[in-house]
């Protein structure tokens, strides 16, 4: 089933974007117990070049050592903190510099390479946060409540595909282009259609979930200069399946809803925000508004700041 | 005629819906506040009772009701008035996909717009839409009558098999099996009865204006 939802503040000013996402995943929480995620946006205020990253370390002996010691030749830990968490593994979050964009998914991949470790996820603008279980725990364990931001999206996971861990939570990033999450409510049925060109274009994937293949397809168009309205109008096209897609970007979240329209969308706009879920409970959580639309299939709809 | 009022702030939808269901015996009016978008509110209820639900109701509100009158201060999200056999659910604001889906008889009334599959399956009963309403409205039709004000999307009665549409604004395509035909003066005061019990004041020339939609045989 899948909850997902997002909102944007349109003074662009920062905002407990934590506070407020949390309490609407915690209202979608019905619609998936598996697994939580959010992607907070303007929660790092890093200098160019600087990123955060998320790796999973299994508590194994020499595990965590040997992951430092690599991530030490590859270029110097400006701040490390170990989250614990549920499992075999923790979370390691760490800061690093880069001497440009297009080296950060080389360095994931050599941190891959290590026994005992995956890489979360890897971000310049943005804060990927997701693990598996309640919102509740989750937020808790990473102190969501306490992320500023502009805007963010999230996501509640009921798995249909693929399995439950902390990897396969939602949201999921591309790093075609910097800093673009996904997530998603549905099945692509089309996914080798999608998929093939995408690999036949040197992108290469992690898993076999069709939401890292969506934020593949989405940050491929963007990459070609299509707008993000203009990248969902053509998903909507191309992707086959009963889906809801919502997508986040350094500066705006967008949400395209299937042809015939098979999984839920709500949208409300005021003066101070632009809001979608897939229940209308979740936006009461941060708005008093109820003029809350329903978005039709087909429609994409989508707020930059 | 006796009240209750229930406050469901915080309450789990199992324990409103059994509250509902005890105080149904012995009061006339229920007012449900703060029913903060749950979802199943009413579900399965059989006792002839007035609900006022302050607020906005999440997915099957008032599904498989037989007899209740429930008045909703809000919106309501997907498949309202699921399967009900008897009885009323207004909706004063919008409501989200299947809203009157598979209902037996009664009333469902959306004031406002409504998704997609408007009406889907429903058997026979009453479905009014105040405003506009989407994609495959009618669809698999077996029975009843589906009234839309405002105007309606692609594919209206796609697959209907028995039942009427009725469609006062326009009409973007017809569903696969679906034909519009004239009015005819029963059809015409048939509409204005129930529409003027619901409070809808339409002119002549509104009620010529309605589009009656069926299966092509």
């Amino acid at each position: 089933m899948c909850g997902i939802a997002g909102v944007i503040y349109k003074d662009k000013k920062s905002h407990n974007i934590g506070e407020a996402l949390t309490s609407m995943l915690e209202s979608l929480q019905h619609r998936g117990p598996d697994s939580a995620g959010y992607a907070l946006y303007g929660s790092l205020d890093f200098p160019e070049n600087y990123y955060q990253l998320n790796i999973q370390v299994e508590r194994k002996r020499g595990t965590l050592e040997n992951l430092k010691s690599l991530l030490n030749q590859i270029t110097p830990v400006l701040d490390e903190q170990l989250i614990e968490s549920v499992g075999d593994s923790d979370v390691y979050k760490c800061k690093i510099a880069l001497d440009e964009y297009s080296l950060l998914k080389p360095c994931i991949r050599e941190i891959d390479e290590l026994d005992n470790v995956r890489v979360i996820n890897g971000s310049h603008s943005f804060e990927m946060i997701k693990d598996v279980g309640k919102v509740k725990d989750i937020a808790e364990r990473f102190d969501v409540a306490s992320r500023m931001g502009t805007h963010g999206i999230g996501h509640t996971r009921f798995a249909t595909e693929s399995g439950v861990d902390r990897y396969h939570a939602h949201p999921y990033q591309s790093y075609i282009i910097p800093d673009i999450t996904v997530v998603h409510n549905g099945q692509i049925t089309n996914y080798w259609k999608i998929r093939d060109p995408l690999e036949r274009k040197g992108h290469t994937f992690e898993s076999f979930n069709d939401t890292e293949c969506i934020v593949h397809y989405m940050a491929d168009k963007l990459d070609q200069g299509y707008k993000l309205e203009e990248a969902l109008d053509q998903a909507v096209i191309d992707l086959d399946g009963p889906f809801s897609i919502l997508v986040g970007t350094p500066n705006g979240i967008g949400i395209a809803k299937d042809k015939l329209g098979l999984r839920p969308g709500v949208m409300v706009e005021t003066d101070e925000i632009f809001a979608v879920a897939s229940e209308e409970m979740a936006l009461h959580d941060v708005t008093d508004s109820d003029e809350i639309e329903q978005i039709a299939p087909g429609e994409t709809r989508a707020y930059t700041i | 005629m006796s009240e209750y009022v229930i406050d469901a702030k915080d309450m789990e939808v199992k324990e409103l819906n059994r509250t509902i269901k005890e105080q149904a015996i012995s009061h006339d009016r229920l007012i449900i506040n703060n029913p903060e978008s749950e979802h199943n509110i009413c579900a399965g209820l059989s006792e002839n009772v007035d609900i006022e639900i302050n607020g906005s109701a999440g997915y099957f509100v008032g599904t498989m009701v037989n007899g209740a009158k429930i008045h909703v201060n809000g919106n309501a999200g997907w498949f309202a008035g699921d399967n009900m056999t008897e009885g009323e659910l207004v909706i004063e604001g919008t409501a989200g996909d299947g809203a009157g889906q598979g209902i037996y008889g009664g009333t469902v009334l959306v004031k406002g717009n409504t998704g997609s599959r408007t009406g889907e399956i429903m058997k026979g009963g009453t479905v009014i839409i105040g405003g506009n309403s989407g994609f495959m409205t009618g669809l698999l039709m077996m029975g009843g009558t589906l009234i839309i004000l405002g105007d309606v999307t692609d594919d209206v009665g796609e697959s209907i098999m028995r039942g009427r549409i009725f469609v006062l604004g326009n009409v973007k395509s017809l569903g696969k099996n679906a034909v519009m035909e004239k009015t005819t003066e029963d059809d015409l005061s048939e509409l204005k009865e129930i529409l003027t019990e619901y409070g809808f004041d339409l002119t002549d020339e509104d009620y010529g204006n309605f589009k009656k939609i069926v299966n092509m045989q």
